[in-house]
């Protein structure tokens, strides 16, 4: 009775043991060395993307003795990478990835102080402003290809929004226009970017009109005209006893998830003393982002969290990921949304163990694959970008 | 002398540039320019690690950096370097790294601001202090630095038998 009782109990609990199944992680670029440093910052850390039957990643690093950028591209079932495509001519920072579908992607970037944007493979690279801009990011949903970007408005940058054409291989900037028509009162940066179900689009980023940063949001329903912004923390943070103006919250990431809605993370102070915590964020399809939720569990507790990212999906599966140092060294960790919380923090194979594996960029493909792409460092040998993707089994 | 000039009119224009929060009135520039001066000039690199807002580093200007004195030994003898911990602004480290001001926090495992970064006129780490300080502790911490004692023991050691 109780044989049977256990088995009844282990079928049922079955659901509920699935988890993700890794790969073979690869080596992402062709060339390392250790005076050549790669990274994978990005406004929304879109810095991978499955296109069709094909994954393409990019990076910026110093090989060519000036930061530049790069895309490598690889067949899902291909067990390297192809050798990677340089983007830029000048000097280059946080390039992003979108996948467009049947193997094309877009990508764009920051070189020589303007964001640019390029079809692969062909294309032809574009500026999409001719004003000073940084911290470009992309977001597509069906044909409607969007782009955010911080430009320079007077004496402080502000977060600009533009609908992109795209015919065959060309780009063009159809509308560009700011989030707020005023002059911005102080810094704003770091944008992130999604579409919902419905073609909604919502914007993100880090803005100190406040004297501090903080990651404000603002929500359009057609990407012409955006509501006025409002926080997408609820901690009100302020000056204590006069000292200060509040505690900081930045590199805010978005992601549209389930039919409608939209998942926010990011990283956040509140609890200054053990520096910075991942937090999410979640508008079901309101247009209001609801109460904050801490992502990592009590293990990362008095450990700052670093490079956090939600990825989502329209079938509502939600994947936040960061690295911290919990283990003794950085190790790139994920937490997977249950529909009630985030899951127990699990180390991603591949980039855990000795050494130092940091900075993830992931995406969900079309089959609910998680791909992600870290750094692996080693002072000696150089870094390495790593890539594994994994299944929901 | 044209290169103190340069320096002074550099720190004035990125103390204005930035906006962020060192205290006021000293002379910090920021690490590119402070590693190159450091370089020229063979003092020690002061790094304050701060952050937009910060409630504590703001304690820190009010009732440490407030002090004449203070300000006067570290501007005489130190290269004074201010690093923004949410800042996108870029940065090269001594091994040709170039990354963002908020990376630097990254790299050094920053948990709280401010945070107090003792460098060698070449770049290279002698030690960090995090939280608020007061000005005895940053006289210690001179004395501990310039006077090479960090060659021989620890900050612990010294602090633990200074008189």
């Amino acid at each position: 009775m109780k044989a049977a009782a256990a088995l009844l109990l282990a079928v049922l609990a079955w659901p509920a043991q699935a988890a993700w199944t890794w790969g073979e992680a690869l080596t992402v670029n062709s060339v390392q060395g250790a005076a050549i440093f790669p990274h994978l910052e990005s406004a929304n850390r879109r810095g991978v993307a499955v296109s069709g039957d094909t994954v393409g990643v990019v990076w910026e690093d110093n090989r060519d003795g000036s930061p530049q950028c790069y895309l490598a591209m690889k067949p899902a079932a291909a067990a390297t990478f192809q050798p990677e495509v340089r983007l830029s001519q000048s000097d280059c920072f946080e390039p992003v990835v979108l996948a467009l579908g049947a193997g094309r992607f877009v990508a764009a970037w920051e070189e020589a102080g303007k964001v640019h944007a390029r079809v692969l493979p062909g294309g032809t690279a574009i500026r999409l402003t001719e004003a000073e801009s940084v911290q470009v990011t992309l977001a597509l949903r069906s044909d409607t290809l969007f782009a955010a970007w911080a430009e320079k408005a007077g004496r402080f940058k502000r977060i600009v929004v533009a609908r992109l054409a795209l015919v065959n291989d060309a780009l063009s900037v159809k509308l560009a226009q700011p989030v707020e028509a005023q002059a911005p009162p102080d810094e704003q940066g770091w944008p992130a970017l999604a579409v919902a179900g419905d073609g909604s689009v919502t914007v993100a980023w880090e803005d100190r009109r406040y004297r501090h940063s903080v990651p404000l949001v603002s929500h359009s329903r057609d990407g012409h005209i955006f509501t006025a912004p409002t926080r997408l923390t609820d901690h009100k943070s302020g000056s204590v006893d006069g000292l200060g103006a509040g505690t900081g919250a930045m590199r805010p990431t978005l992601s549209a998830w389930g039919e409608q809605g939209f998942a926010a993370v990011w990283l956040d102070k509140r609890d200054f003393l053990s520096g910075y915590d991942v937090y999410a964020a979640f508008d079901p399809g309101t247009r209001v982002f609801g109460r904050n939720l801490r992502v990592q569990d009590s293990f990362g507790d008095n450990m700052a969290q670093w490079h956090a990212q939600v990825v989502g999906d329209a079938g509502g599966r939600l994947v936040a990921l960061w690295d911290d140092a919990r283990d003794g060294s950085p190790d790139v960790w994920l937490a997977d949304w249950n529909g009630e919380a985030f899951g127990d923090n699990i180390a991603v194979p591949a980039a855990s163990g000795p050494g130092a594996q940091s900075d993830p960029v992931a995406t969900l493909d079309a089959a609910g694959s998680l791909h992600v792409v870290w750094l692996d460092r080693d002072e000696q040998a150089g870094t390495r970008i790593r890539y594994a993707r994994a299944g929901w089994k | 002398m044209n290169l103190i000039r340069m320096l002074l009119a550099a720190s004035c224009l990125w103390v204005t540039a930035v906006l962020a929060d060192p205290p006021p009135g000293y002379p910090f520039v920021g690490f590119d320019a402070g590693l190159k001066a450091a370089r020229a000039s063979g003092k020690p690199i002061f790094l304050y690690f701060g952050r937009y807002g910060c409630a504590w580093c703001d304690h820190t200007n009010k009732k440490t950096f407030s002090d004449a004195a203070l300000k006067t030994l570290y501007s005489d003898n130190y290269v004074l370097v201010y690093v923004d911990a949410e800042s996108g602004n870029r940065l090269t480290l001594p091994s040709g790294e170039r990354i963002t001001e908020a990376e630097l926090g990254v790299r050094l495992q920053a948990f709280a601001t401010p945070l107090f970064v003792y460098l060698t006129p070449q770049g290279d780490k002698i030690m960090q202090i995090p939280g608020f300080k007061t000005v005895q502790d940053f006289r210690d911490y001179d004395r501990y630095v310039r006077g090479g004692v960090y060659k021989q023991k620890t900050l612990l050691e010294f602090l633990g038998g200074k008189s």
